[in-house]
């Protein structure tokens, strides 16, 4: 099973951290050092620009334990010693954890994993021993109906001020009930400009005959199907059967072009095996750092907004402490130092203050407005996720 | 007598306790999950337990994945005998005191994880890769694609496999005793001959052994086809790796991996059948 995980890494727990090491040193380490040195200096002195976020300690309905007693009682309960949390592997800032428990004098025991199996696997016993978890954004309501996570109070997570406005009510958790968003990407298409001479928009490219061998789709089930279905007009989402079949014959019809469905857009881009892939926005930014030809849009037809949130685990034996922690992780500073680090967009609008402007600037992690605006969410169907899986299954043994 | 029973009884006991919880155990519970249903989450129930998932699995549309596999499964078989055996000999017959040595040889790369010696051809054989730098040093213009073909699944399958045809092979070939080819060539046969009907005769087998012990793995494998291969060289395996990873429709993966069992066993028996009869009479 260990083999299994290992190939099947969904997509995000290396990104941009791995590419500022490999890039050890170089013009990255130059422009990011400083900054983080910035925001980790932030700890020890609290920036004045800080403002509209809830500086460390300060907010009124604040849960962080204060050490040093506050001059008035508040009503919240005091939070537990201990706090468990599991995350995806390099998928936080570097003193995130180091910086909770100065603040807050929890002590943070932090595991990770490495793919959504393991993780689905474990928090599906329902007493992991873990607090907060990450899952991506398409579990939640799963869990929640098999009350595999429990309702966050949100009077104890007073920074949800700060997410942005398309955050505040998602799709996949309407009013942020049972989640935190934690960081966003999206599904789009990525090709090499050294290769192909046009400029592309439309998801048609990965159908063009003229590359036949050199495209490659994600080896995603519903990301596949929300390229067929998007193409064709209709809804990531869709259940309709006849909307569906048509999906299917559109990627029966694409599948004699493709070299190959696989997860690793960043291997098959660099390598230059593919000019034009279905990929996913923050991979790219990864692939430029070692082909910089490669270039990455969101199809004018729309693509996918993808996320994971924060959770507070059934069965967690700390849930103030927790509260505590998913409020921190929306202070703006933290978000914004969590996105320094990994490279990936949070929904934190008060964060883009202290947000690097290189990563503000790149179009693959932060998409302009008007592409945003064109982004469906990929949901839990339910019952429903069979019709995909069994012309997915046609589709992949079909010769 | 009733105490050799008995201790017949207790010698057999441990190989049946292995067969029973390391293989029949969960080939029973494979085939309980595959009459399941799955439920909205991705979970087994056991309502409307039936046959449903067999009738599913029964497609047409398998048929390529079905011809895939054998394919690849039978090519890496040959292939894996055809170099297992001059390898096996040479070491056999001219290993002399450094045997031992040259079968730790055999098994070094074992000591690495197979993923990760697959991810190595990977490197090789990509269009950037090492194959397709050497050729466009001697002036090749376009990259010859080798990643993502049939020919990259085989090669990383026999790649992959070979010892496992090399080690019965070795133990068939070394047990035969020299003074039997010695014999046929006093007898006036040629070195082709006492080959064909003394040696390799003799050897089957390890021939025998050295096949199921390359064809199973390989009809099993999904890593490979997953890795080297491409779009069109989807197998079987992989469909069930993806029924129970991504789709997490576990009953209906079961119904295929349990009927590719099924299939793998019968058809061994069936052929170690034949051969037992043509071969060794």
């Amino acid at each position: 099973m260990s083999e299994i995980d290992r190939i099947h890494w969904p997509r995000r727990p290396i990104s941009r951290r791995r590419m500022l090491r490999g890039m050890a040193g170089a013009s990255a380490a130059a422009a990011f050092g400083p900054l983080l040195a910035a925001c980790g200096g932030a700890t020890t002195t609290p920036s004045p620009t800080s403002a509209p976020a809830t500086p460390a300690g300060s907010a009124p309905g604040s849960s962080e334990p204060t050490p040093t007693a506050t001059p008035e009682p508040t009503p919240v309960p005091a939070p537990e010693g201990e706090l468990y949390v599991y995350n995806w592997a390099d998928y936080i800032g570097e003193d995130t954890i180091a910086r909770f428990q100065d603040q807050t004098g929890i002590r943070v025991t932090y595991d990770f994993f490495d793919s959504a199996e393991t993780q689905n696997a474990k928090i599906a016993t329902g007493n992991s021993g873990y607090d907060v978890s990450f899952p991506t954004s398409t579990y939640v309501k799963g869990f929640v109906e098999r009350k595999l996570i429990q309702p966050l109070d949100l009077s104890l997570i007073p920074n949800v001020v700060n997410l942005g406005a398309e955050w505040q009510d998602p799709g996949y958790d309407p009013g942020n009930a049972h989640s935190m968003p934690y960081m966003w990407w999206t599904t789009g298409v990525a090709y090499d400009t050294a290769k192909i001479g046009e400029t592309l928009t439309s998801w048609s490219a990965l159908w063009d005959e003229r590359w036949s061998g050199k495209l490659a789709m994600l080896d995603d089930m519903r990301e596949a199907f929300a390229a067929a279905l998007i193409r064709l007009g209709f809804s990531a989402n869709s259940t309709s059967d006849d909307e569906l079949d048509q999906a299917l014959a559109l990627l029966q019809e694409q599948k004699p072009l493709l070299r190959t469905y696989t997860t690793d857009d960043i291997g098959v881009l660099s390598s230059g095996d593919v000019w034009v892939a279905h990929a996913w926005g923050a991979d790219v930014y990864q692939v430029q750092a070692e082909r910089d030809t490669v270039v990455y849009y969101i199809p004018e037809e729309g693509g996918i907004r993808g996320s994971d949130t924060m959770v507070l685990l059934a069965g967690a034996q700390h849930p103030i402490a927790a509260h505590a922690f998913i409020n921190f992780m929306l202070d703006a500073e933290v978000a914004a130092a969590n996105t320094n680090y990994i490279g990936y967009m949070g929904p934190n609008a008060a964060a883009r203050a202290f947000i690097d402007p290189a990563i503000l600037d790149d179009p693959t992690v932060n998409p302009d407005r008007s592409a945003i605006e064109k982004l469906q969410e990929i949901l839990d169907l339910g019952a429903d996720e069979q019709k995909f899986s069994d012309r997915w299954t046609r589709l992949r043994a079909g010769g | 007598m009733g105490g050799h029973r008995f201790r017949d009884a207790a010698l057999f006991a441990p190989g049946l306790s292995w067969l029973l919880v390391f293989f029949l155990a969960p080939l029973a519970v494979i085939f309980v999950v595959s009459l399941a249903t799955r439920d909205q989450f991705g979970g087994v129930v056991f309502e409307g337990f039936g046959f449903h998932n067999y009738r599913r699995a029964l497609e047409p549309d398998f048929l390529p994945t079905v011809v895939n596999s054998l394919k690849y499964a039978s090519a890496t078989t040959v292939l894996s005998i055809a170099i297992a055996y001059p390898v096996a000999y040479w070491i056999s017959r001219y290993g002399g005191r450094h045997k031992a040595l040259l079968i730790v040889l055999v098994m070094l790369p074992f000591w690495t994880s197979f993923v990760i010696r697959t991810y190595a051809w990977m490197i090789i054989l990509r269009d950037n890769g090492v194959v397709n730098s050497v050729l466009a040093a001697f002036g090749a213009s376009e990259p010859v694609q080798l990643l993502n073909t049939d020919l990259a699944v085989i090669l990383g399958m026999t790649y992959g496999f070979l010892p496992f045809a090399i080690l019965p092979l070795y133990v068939s070939i070394d047990r035969l005793d020299p003074a039997l080819v010695q014999a046929a060539r006093d007898l006036y046969a040629s070195g082709r001959a006492a080959f064909l009907h003394v040696t390799l005769p003799l050897t089957m087998p390890g021939i025998i052994a050295a096949a199921i012990l390359t064809f199973i793995p390989s009809i099993g494998d999904f890593v490979t086809p997953d890795l080297l291969g491409g779009a069109q060289t989807t197998t079987i395996a992989k469909i069930v790796q993806t029924l129970f990873m991504s789709s997490r429709d576990w009953p209906y993966g079961a119904a295929l991996g349990f009927l590719l069992i099924v299939v793998t066993i019968a058809g061994t028996l069936a052929g170690l059948r034949f051969l037992r009869q043509e071969v060794i009479g």
